[in-house]
């Protein structure tokens, strides 16, 4: 039987009552702990053109969190940032070709990421299980405000202007960049890419792939645990987070997604708050969600939205 | 093969493999079992890896997914369907310096390309290929496989442990680390090879020593030596590494080979490689052991 089409899909995700006030708790315990960042220049990484550091910042339960910093070394006194969010196994990359378009950039590695994992280390697979019955110490939280805590950052920085950070990432990337534009208004403009932790009650459904197979592992083992596991993610759910975004943002999927499935993308871009907003599916293509194509379109979207003035000026 | 190689097997030899062997629970399923691996390579080292086995009696194709250029091991790769569990035993290994094989060493990324490239006899990825060249024999010895149905797949690792050691059959490879590294390095800006320009731009100086150790890991050296049926995945026309730059590597190789062309879709890329091992494998009922959102188009 034909698929069903991924834009009719209804969405099993449900936001709980108190969704806002666990998060704004959870802020206020972050606000309490100072960033304490640190810049340690990279001379191995350094090339003619682009000046890399290698940053560290703390982060709620007092995790220490490390990052990649990228600065044009032609720039403005005040120039446009961009952060960029890691896949889900990815090793945060240096993100040198978002400097050489003219953006300073950050690459953050969050807890449990190489480099970060010194005082949290659940492993890969694990860490999307690791304390799922428990929404107040479940592995996302603190990964989710580690992510957060890079705008702080870059707000820290001279040399960004604060009213020109954009956030963009793929697959975990994508969803850490929704989540990151939802609970931060500092951020003007979002492109996320085949969006994970979007939908997971669908997700483990829809496809048997890893990572989301991990909490099929885990509930085939535990069973007697899904409302508890059901009842966390809800919390976690980029969807949940969505109506929050009020910046610009696009969002591409592949209609072929074997990893996220693109039912959960369509359900998410449906959700997003903000007026300007944008969809990009791309037919016959998978994980990916035609990034090939689709780089063109994001480089003119944050041009537009972050440079423009820039430009003009 | 070489000295360099011919020292390398020889020490690896001198090394017992003492495999342990821990059942997974969590990861296991109706339709397969999932092993936790403890074993040594030279050094001696001790690498984990994860062992699928099929339910059911018989012998079983195998995959061996060479070590990546990552810090993370997976059990499959990511977006492999769960059920392709069912039909291959798999085997996934972390080689020194990767998750879960990384104590006493833990390697970097960007930084394990050129970690003591200035030396052969302490570069790297000496070590790497002997823990792959280990991997493949401990597989090789589990009775669940059949030895007339093994791949190889991964990057550049998954080619040169095909010559190296014995056994393999087929191979997939996506050349990406160490073919032509010092010539294609400085056409591009992007990493894993950017390492390389890192590492000369800052010490401009050993360039000469990187040169003379990069030689004895060239694609080009070990094509002769694999005789497995092999499918070479190239990049997309114009990239660094597509089809007409990895030509002399395909006409090098001594068993049969096709090459194919990224098309620059996960999807496509990756349904052309789960068939191609499939239908070399003698698997039929392909789509049962696809991602869902692939089987409409298999």
């Amino acid at each position: 039987m034909p698929r069903q089409s991924p834009a009719d899909y209804r969405s099993k995700v449900r936001k709980p009552v108190d969704f806002d006030s666990f998060w704004n708790d959870v802020l206020k315990q972050a606000s309490t702990i100072p960033l304490e960042p640190e810049i340690l220049p990279d001379p191995l990484r350094t090339s003619d053109d682009v000046e890399v550091f290698q940053v560290f910042y703390t982060s709620i339960d007092q995790v220490r969190i490390a990052a990649w910093y990228c600065r044009p070394v032609q720039r403005a006194q005040r120039t446009p940032a961009m952060m960029f969010l890691p896949g889900y196994q990815m090793d945060p990359p240096i993100p040198k070709e978002w400097a050489r378009k003219g953006y300073i950039a950050l690459s953050v590695a969050p807890r449990g990421k190489l480099r970060s994992n010194h005082q949290f280390n659940p492993g890969y697979p694990n860490l999307l299980t690791h304390n799922i019955v428990d929404r107040h110490t479940y592995a996302y939280r603190g990964f989710y405000v580690d992510t957060w805590r890079g705008i702080d950052f870059l707000l820290s920085r001279p040399e960004v202007e604060p009213a020109r950070i954009g956030v963009t990432g793929s697959s975990q990337g994508g969803g850490l960049t929704i989540t990151t534009a939802a609970m931060r208004p500092e951020v003007r403009a979002a492109s996320a890419g085949a969006p994970y932790l979007c939908g997971f009650v669908d997700a483990i459904e829809l496809t048997h792939t890893y990572p989301y197979e991990e909490i099929n592992d885990y509930l085939r083992l535990y069973p007697e645990r899904r409302k508890d596991v059901e009842e966390t993610i809800a919390y976690f759910d980029g969807i949940n987070f969505a109506d929050r975004i009020a910046c610009p943002i696009i969002v591409n999927v592949g209609l072929q997604d074997n990893v996220c499935p693109p039912e959960t993308g369509y359900t998410l871009f449906e959700r997003i708050g903000a007026k300007d907003k944008r969809l990009y599916p791309y037919d016959g293509h998978g994980h990916d969600a035609g990034r090939a194509r689709h780089t063109a379109v994001a480089d003119e979207f944050f041009a537009r939205h972050l440079r423009d003035r820039e430009a003009r000026s | 093969m070489s000295p360099y190689w011919d020292d390398v097997l020889a020490a690896l030899a001198r090394q017992p493999a003492r495999p342990e062997l821990e059942a997974l629970p969590l990861r296991s399923t109706a339709f397969a079992t999932l092993y936790g691996v403890r074993l040594t390579s030279l050094g001696p080292y001790r690498l984990y890896g994860y062992l699928s086995i099929p339910t059911g009696a018989g012998r079983f194709p195998a995959i061996y997914y060479a070590p990546k250029y990552q810090s993370v091991l997976e059990i499959i790769p990511q977006g492999t369907a769960n059920l392709q569990r069912s039909r291959y035993v798999t085997f996934s290994l972390a080689s020194r310096g990767q998750r879960n094989a990384d104590s006493p060493y833990a390697a970097m990324f960007p930084g394990l390309l050129t970690e003591g490239i200035d030396d052969a006899a302490t570069y790297a990825f000496r070590g790497i290929v002997a823990d792959s060249v280990r991997g493949l024999e401990v597989l090789l010895a589990r009775r669940e496989v059949d030895r007339a149905r093994v791949v190889v797949s991964g990057n550049d690792i998954a080619l040169i442990t095909a010559a190296l050691g014995s056994g393999a059959t087929h191979v997939v490879t996506t050349p990406t680390l160490l073919y032509r590294t010092m010539e294609l390095a400085p056409k591009t800006h992007a990493y894993p090879l950017e390492e390389i320009n890192d590492y000369l731009h800052l010490h401009p100086t050993r360039a000469e020593a990187v040169r003379r150790t990069l030689a004895h890991y060239d694609l080009l050296g070990f094509a002769p030596r694999v005789t497995g049926t092999t499918l070479v995945m190239a990049g997309a026309p114009g990239s660094l590494l597509d089809a007409t730059a990895l030509r002399p590597l395909a006409a090098a190789l001594r068993g049969p080979v096709s090459v194919y062309e990224s098309q620059q879709s996960l999807y496509r890329d990756g349904l052309h490689s789960e068939r191609w091992m499939a239908e070399q494998c003698g698997i039929a009922d392909v789509p049962s052991i696809l991602p869902e959102h692939w089987r409409e188009a298999s």
